[in-house]
């Protein structure tokens, strides 16, 4: 079937679809890491995206102001981090439950708003796709290849991207992410070096709320344009998954989210192209693959040591 | 340490509370007609003048627990002064003792006093609080010769063997509903305010019942709502009327023991109060409207009947206007127009020809399209509740179905057809208990509407024959296995997705069609199926490129398969499930025409959504609901066709003429029945 189809034309496909898909995962799942790498547990990060996907589109929908509407995501997302970190940093409660709580808030408040103030699902126009064209017509998009499979993203897309490096920076080149570390690794010595424990989780909590408002507001106002209930759909929840995937790190949080947003690619691509596999395999294929790479054991030495350890002065 | 401090403070807190509620209850305790306990331990000695228990000739003895004060003009109030009506009645003291326990609001004292009262010999032993009823249910059974009862409760134990316990309650929406008719008419501002205490139970009924009243007499009136989150706050609720006023309000009502609060605060500022529970005119007579009151007379005598005759409990009573368990109390210098008002809607609250939960707002303009009229509203006021998977506003499978009830409800009145619904129910466990719960509650039809619900509802359904179930897609009503109130439905989506694809085939140009499905199975399956089949009968050259999703509601994955077909060369393109507003997004951005199914998406992006099947349940909702009332509880499968008008075609005018008249012939054709849409 499909014989029009040359595979190059496939293989592009698959790797443009592949970084679009990844994109909300980026952001929550490296919002995440600053989070997990101070020693906390967020659960809550789908009810956040919920939260913020919903505040992004409201923003943009009332005022067509995309900027506006991110910052709206963002605000939200650090609100309802903040709400985290005075639960499971000040009140010390049980990071599991607390971040589960933070996810049923989430997915009841978003429906509750969308009800009250949208009623129906409504569209806006988000941000654009960037095809970069000269003046004389001609599109770096449309250049072979590269152009075709980097090129022609929302901006969205590339700060998800962009964000990254930045963050593997700010983790292992800077005192800060000196800081952070030492806190999730060992809070009694960072305690005694003078570093404030819960003054760090509450900032990088703050941050994976944050990077997970925004990624909500990915979903609403630049990948879909559109604000539906529960539209999250549990990317939240696989991108605490990603977290692991990528032992902590910036880096392996991209080959995670690129990884399983590929296969998700490849599969839809599988199954349009008619190859004779059931389409409940190939649904199958990213979760599979994750788990796959979740089960090597030597992955789990990269934890931090302190993570959903609740950090007491003069306990040990 | 830290752990500590909170635990400290919480305790703190707590204490806190426990002194306030305390207060009253401990200061005003018991300067009254009978030597009453005011702890639970003592009754058996100073509240017992008479010293054989339960013998033939001595008196009736009546015990009472109750979490506020007998002086609390509210729910406490009603009942005890109930209590000594009833007394005086029967002849004073000599032939019917009350002993009480006030201020019970902790449970597990409560439930000593319950035991203490029903070991020292008392023949009715009142729990006058729903939050008693676990410890009622355990006592109860240890004491075979004593009565019980407790409120607000439909419950009286008689499932899990107990037939010792009567159920009381007050239906206070009632006596809410004439009092929110009567602030309508008297209010000057047309705002209303409402001092409620903690949105359960007793003080929600009314609530509900007052705001639905006054939206009833005036659409468009403003009232306010607000809980303090407390019974006996009265700070709370003095500073809530306070708030009320200045936001307008000159007509206030409340329930609960804290209304003093906001009753004095009414009369400070010549606000008139329409006050629930106990007569409250004497604290402040110039401004107390109207009050409904409960009179728990009837109801006690005939406890205290029935336990003198040998029968312990099992009945439930309700106070209602009709059976003057409630009763209005108006004040005299009110306009009589408006108490006339309020006077006819009692009396139509008492007949039944008001339900305060489904009074329409103003009089609900019925609208009645073409095809309403070719349906037969005639049925008998009904009550339907519906779960499913996603929600009302999914442009798709839910809302298809909601739409109709709704559509049928603005023909027939609310007061006729009463709508419950639970959206997004996804997870089986919960939506089993929803089932259960909305069968429970006395709904005629409860319907699942999703093909994974049907093994709960096989399970539920026997146990309520007099409700009937239904349930879809599928054809199973359970008869195999002795079930037989339960519907089966089925849109016979095959025939709609044939002529789409009949349609798509006329439309498409690169000879490729993108089809976004979920996940293979049910009415997405049968839609996807017909769809195919339509493609080959049109153009048997055209190639249709079919991925599912494997979810309902992931709308990133369906956005980006709709992109994907687009690559592969589609341009045309359908689907199902609510996940498909993503791939409509997707359709609009390029413009590649969609052909809808289940709810019309044109809203979404009116210029590609070229073709709907849309799914018309009236005719199978009112089917269902006249074959309960007819007596026929289940056991028919009823099916959407083109045919029967359960699947309609929509076509946008843009389409070319010919394809239209091409779908159209697949339409008569299936129809008249001379094309079968074979499924695979």
């Amino acid at each position: 079937m499909n014989e029009g189809l040359s595979v190059l034309a496939i293989i592009v496909g698959i790797a443009h679809s592949g970084i679009r898909l990844a994109t909300p995962y980026l952001y929550a799942a490296i919002g995440e890491t600053f989070s997990q790498r101070s020693g906390v547990l967020n659960l809550g990060v789908e009810g956040i995206m919920l939260m913020g996907a919903y505040s992004g589109f409201f923003v943009v929908f009332k005022t067509g102001n995309l900027f506006l509407g991110v910052l709206a995501a963002a605000l939200t997302g650090i609100l309802m981090g903040l709400a985290m970190a005075f639960i499971s940093v000040t009140l010390q409660a049980e990071q599991g439950i607390s971040g589960i709580g933070l996810f049923m808030f989430g997915l009841g408040a978003s429906s509750l708003l969308f009800k009250t103030t949208l009623g129906t699902v409504e569209g806006v126009k988000g941000f654009p796709e960037l095809h970069l064209c000269l003046p004389s017509g001609y599109c770096l998009s449309d250049f072979p290849v590269l152009g075709e499979i980097f090129l022609g993203h929302s901006l969205m897309v590339y700060g998800a991207f962009a964000l990254v490096p930045v963050s593997w920076w700010i983790l292992n080149k800077t005192t800060w992410g000196l800081k952070i570390r030492a806190v999730g690794q060992n809070p009694q010595a960072a305690d005694t070096l003078g570093v404030s424990v819960a003054a760090v989780r509450y900032i990088t909590i703050s941050i994976g709320g944050m990077l997970a408002g925004i990624a909500g507001a990915s979903l609403s106002i630049s990948l879909l344009n559109i604000f539906q209930e529960n539209m999250t759909n549990g990317q939240g929840f696989i991108a605490v998954a990603l977290v692991y995937f990528g032992s902590w790190t910036p880096f392996g949080v991209l080959a995670g989210a690129m990884l399983f947003s590929l296969i998700n690619a490849l599969q839809l691509w599988v199954q349009v192209l008619g190859l004779n596999i059931p389409s409940d395999v190939a649904v199958m294929l990213p979760y599979l693959l994750t788990i796959i790479v979740l089960a090597f054991p030597f992955r789990r030495a990269l934890q931090p040591a302190a993570l959903t350890k609740p950090f007491e002065r003069g306990e040990n | 340490m830290k752990k500590i401090t909170w635990l400290l403070l919480v305790l703190l807190a707590l204490a806190l509370v426990a002194a306030q509620c305390g207060g009253p209850a401990a200061t005003e305790a018991p300067a009254q007609a009978t030597e009453a306990p005011a702890q639970p331990q003592e009754a058996p000695t100073e509240a017992a003048p008479a010293p054989a228990p339960a013998e033939e000739s001595g008196p009736f003895r009546v015990a009472i627990v109750m979490p506020s004060p007998t002086t609390d003009m509210a729910w406490g109030e009603s009942i005890y002064d109930s209590l000594l009506r009833l007394q005086e009645e029967t002849g004073g003291e000599a032939n019917f003792e009350i002993a009480y326990s006030e201020g019970m609001f902790n449970v597990t004292d409560a439930a000593a006093a319950i035991r203490d009262y029903a070991d020292s010999g008392y023949d009715l032993v009142i729990a006058h609080g729903t939050q008693y009823g676990t410890s009622l249910f355990e006592i109860a059974p240890d004491y075979p010769d004593t009565s019980f009862a407790w409120g607000t409760a439909t419950d009286t134990g008689a499932d899990q063997g107990l037939n010792n316990v009567f159920a009381y309650e007050a239906r206070a929406e009632q006596g809410g509903f004439v009092n929110g008719v009567l602030a309508a008419h008297l209010t000057q501002s047309g705002v209303l305010g409402v001092v409620g205490p903690v949105e359960a139970g007793d003080a929600k009924l009314y609530i509900d019942g007052f705001v639905a009243g006054a939206k009833y007499a005036n659409a468009d009136i403003t009232v306010n709502v607000s809980y303090t989150g407390s019974f006996g706050d009265t700070a709370l609720a003095a500073e809530a009327a306070n708030t009320h006023i200045q936001a307008g309000a000159d007509i206030l009502t409340g329930s609960a023991q804290q209304v003093v609060g906001a009753i004095g605060v009414a009369k400070e500022k010549g606000v008139l109060w329409m006050g629930t529970q106990a007569d409250q005119s004497p604290l402040a007579p110039d401004i107390v409207a109207a009050t409904q009151f409960y009179d728990w007379v009837p109801a006690l005598r005939d406890m205290m009947e029935k336990h003198q005759s040998g029968t312990m409990g099992g009945v439930v009573y309700s106070l209602t206007l009709d059976n003057g368990g409630l009763q209005m109390l108006y004040s005299d210098n009110l306009d009589q127009n408006a108490v006339a008002a309020a006077k006819d809607t009692e009396a139509a609250i008492a007949a039944g020809s008001i339900d305060p939960f489904t009074a329409e707002a103003g009089a609900g303009a019925a609208m009645a399209d073409e095809a309403a009229a070719t349906l037969n509203y005639d049925f008998d006021p009904v009550r339907v509740a519906i779960i499913m998977p996603s929600s009302i506003t999914d442009m798709a499978w839910s809302q298809s179905l909601y739409d109709s009830l709704k559509q049928i409800q603005d023909v027939v009145g609310a007061d006729k057809l009463e709508i419950a619904y639970s959206e997004g129910m996804f997870n089986v466990t919960d939506a089993a208990a929803a089932i259960r719960d909305y069968a429970e509650n006395g709904y005629n039809l409860v319907i699942a509407h999703g093909a994974q619900y049907g093994t709960s509802l096989f399970e539920i359904a026997p146990d309520y024959p007099d409700t009937s179930f239904a349930w879809g897609t599928t054809t199973d009503t359970g008869a195999e296995q002795g079930v037989t109130n339960v519907f089966a439905y089925e849109p016979r989506a095959e025939q709609g997705g044939y002529v789409s694809g009949v349609l798509a085939a006329n439309l498409t140009k690169s000879g490729i069609i993108g089809v976004v499905g979920p996940v293979n199975a049910g009415d997405a399956k049968l839609h996807i199926d017909g769809f195919l089949a339509g493609v080959k009968a049109a153009n048997p050259e055209a190639q249709v490129n079919v991925s599912f999703t494997g979810s309902f509601g992931d709308t990133a994955l369906a956005a980006e398969a709709a992109n994907t077909h687009i690559q592969a060369g589609a341009d045309v393109l359908t689907g199902s499930a609510q996940q498909v507003v993503g791939a409509i997004g997707v359709a609009k951005d390029k413009g590649i025409p969609w052909m809808g199914i289940q709810s019309d998406q044109s809203p979404l992006a009116p210029d590609i959504v070229v073709a709907t099947v849309l799914y018309d349940w009236r005719a199978t909702l009112i089917n269902m609901i006249k074959m309960n009332q007819s007596g026929e509880k289940g056991g028919k499968v009823l099916q959407l066709t083109l045919a029967n008008g359960g699947q309609t075609m929509i076509y946008a005018d843009s389409l070319p003429a010919e394809a239209v008249a091409a779908a159209k012939a697949a339409e008569a054709g299936i129809i008249s029945g001379d094309i079968m849409v074979e499924i695979q």
